[in-house]
């Protein structure tokens, strides 16, 4: 790999953007590395969006230094290699959805508007291609957000809240669209999202913020393995309780045995030689959601551990 | 590149009919109507006169005496009041569509990442300009269509007749037009960047063209003349009007005080140059997360 290759698509030290009294982004530091879906998570106020307009120049940081595609933010260099939607995205009401992508291929310098076809019936826009864009529900709104950032041909396309305002189908097909851009087209996605069983779902790493600093960052898997647990459905539940002293806790009718991985089977087999029926033996993981709500201190909901 | 911009500007701008008809097609249309009925109203008129057995037979002759209508210097002097307050207005509201439509439409963030703000501020203009240019074109054919009904009304031979110096005539007053149009379309822009509002563009500059013309008398009786510096360079009307007297020669030409050119073309320089500088310089540091 070249050292262009390994470098991180975002790269943002110590920046800092203040509204007033108010500290949007508090000394962030953030290395977003090339490649894959990115999440950024974070409760309201956290500083995402604020993040997401500095990197694309629509605000200018009070201090601190970001970098975008190998260049400072405000170039217009990289942003040429970036493609973006922030929030819902809104177009002029008057025209179709094609005139939208053709009006957007020549803000951006794009000789030709043969792809557009392909990237309207990407996003599932192909029979309103030729709709004017003011009857257009938030989600179709959404979808064509997502075919505009598309529309140069980037390397990188940020993208915020881009399942808001869709029904449950459209947020299953945007989420496959965009694990298909990441893994297929080989772009880097960034997103920022609510949804946190989504960006579970959706993204290969996640960076959550809170109070305008980074309090976690990892990939995914590396996040959610930590506390994971082996559940076993069993009978009697209190013989197994009893086996597995401080390492077991009672989970309705089965138990959480809190050990490595390492020692499953031999846990599974010496139950089984005691007598004990397993009905079931899984391991589960903590979710993004209970993560997310230990970082940011926001109050938990009741069930935190779900199945990995 | 500012070519992109101006060219997608250009784009959106043909998209949008309704800007384009009230810019455009309205005040021409109103032209030609208003111009053809008042032709038809005088030919009533004269056609009553004549019907009356005791007009003086000098009088009759006068009136059958139809002459020449000579299309070349009727468009020279069409050229000379393009910049009229009807024009004006409609061509505004087209300016105030393009300067403030991606504040209304929340379309910055689609746009302003990927260029730099000078290019996409002077795309605008550009756009602009071609409008108002689009526009003056229009009202001289609305023009030509009024003279020909004007002629068939009235039995006029047609002529066209552009010497030399008509045609340089014409050329000045287009040009003068022209600019004076994009000088109120600057201060539309200057309003849009600041306010973000679609009406600010369109009634600022139509509050500061109205309030000029009001200036000569109270800074007279502050004992400051109509040719004092001053004067001139709060009024950009008259300094236009002077700038147009000299285009036309002869008399009004001779009749302008020493050293008003000077100050007349001072004046729309600021006039046209100050509003652009200081949108130019806000809209570079303008928060355009929130249009």
């Amino acid at each position: 790999m070249t050292a262009e290759i390994e470098s991180p698509v975002i790269q943002v030290t110590g920046l800092t953007k203040t509204y007033g009294s108010v500290r949007a982004l508090d000394g962030l530091d953030l290395s977003i590395p090339r490649g894959g879906v990115y999440g950024v998570l974070g409760p309201n106020g956290a500083g995402k969006s604020t993040l997401f307009r500095i990197l694309l120049g629509l605000i200018r940081p009070t201090a601190g230094t970001a970098t975008i595609m190998n260049g400072p933010v405000g170039d217009i260099a990289p942003m040429r290699l970036t493609g973006s939607m922030i929030e819902t995205p809104r177009y002029p009401p008057f025209m179709t959805a094609r005139q939208v992508l053709s009006w957007l291929a020549l803000e951006h310098g794009i000789a030709g508007t043969a792809d557009i076809p392909y990237w309207l019936e990407r996003v599932g826009l192909s029979e309103a291609a030729d709709r004017k864009v003011r009857g257009f529900s938030v989600g179709m709104m959404q979808r064509l957000g997502v075919a505009a950032a598309l529309i140069s041909k980037p390397e990188l396309i940020i993208l915020d809240e881009p399942t808001s305002g869709m029904d449950p189908p459209g947020i299953q097909e945007m989420r496959a669209l965009i694990r298909s851009l990441a893994h297929d087209d080989g772009l880097t996605v960034v997103l920022a999202s609510h949804q946190l069983l989504e960006v579970q779902r959706v993204c290969d790493r996640v960076a959550i913020l809170n109070k305008g600093k980074l309090v976690r960052e990892g990939a995914v898997s590396e996040l959610t393995a930590v506390g994971e647990r082996l559940r076993l459905s069993v009978s009697p539940v209190d013989q197994v309780l009893a086996a597995l002293g401080t390492k077991g806790v009672r989970d309705g009718d089965a138990v959480l045995a809190d050990i490595p991985r390492t020692e499953g089977p031999a846990l599974i087999r010496a139950l089984a030689e005691a007598g004990v029926d397993i009905h079931e033996a899984r391991w589960v993981g903590t979710d993004l959601e209970a993560i997310f709500f230990t970082e940011t201190g926001a109050v938990q909901a009741p069930e935190t551990i779900h199945a990995g | 590149m500012l070519v992109d911009a101006i060219r997608a500007e250009g784009f959106r701008l043909t998209k949008n009919r309704t800007a384009l008809f009230w810019s455009l097609v309205f005040v021409p249309i109103i032209a030609i109507v208003i111009g053809g009925l008042t032709n038809f109203v005088l030919k009533g008129s004269e056609t009553k006169l004549l019907g009356d057995t005791k007009m003086p037979p000098e009088m009759r002759e006068a009136l059958l005496n139809r002459g020449t209508l000579d299309m070349g210097g009727a468009l020279v002097e069409a050229a000379a009041s393009l910049a009229n307050p009807l024009v004006l207005l409609f061509v505004l509201i087209g300016a105030a569509t393009v300067y403030a439509g991606d504040y209304r439409w929340e379309t910055w963030r689609l746009i302003s990442a990927r260029n730099s703000r000078i290019n996409l501020l002077l795309a605008k203009l550009a756009v602009v300009a071609g409008l108002a240019l689009a526009a003056m074109g229009f009202m001289l054919v609305a023009d030509v269509i009024e003279n020909l009904i004007k002629a068939a009304v009235f039995e006029r031979t047609l002529t066209f007749t552009l010497t030399g110096e008509g045609a340089a005539h014409f050329i000045g007053y287009f040009a003068l037009s022209l600019l004076r149009i994009v000088q109120f379309t600057m201060m539309g822009m200057l309003a849009a960047v600041m306010t973000r509002s679609l009406l600010a563009a369109l009634f600022v500059p139509l509050v500061f063209g109205v309030a000029q013309f009001f200036t000569t008398n109270p800074l007279m009786q502050m004992g400051v003349m109509p040719d004092a510096w001053l004067a001139i360079l709060v009024n950009p009307g008259s300094a236009t009007d002077a700038i147009q007297a000299a285009i036309g020669g002869g008399e009004r030409a001779a009749g302008l005080p020493d050293g008003i050119l000077l100050k007349a073309w001072f004046s729309v320089a600021l006039w046209t140059l100050a509003p652009l500088a200081g949108a130019l310089a806000w809209f570079r540091r303008q928060d355009l997360s929130k249009e």
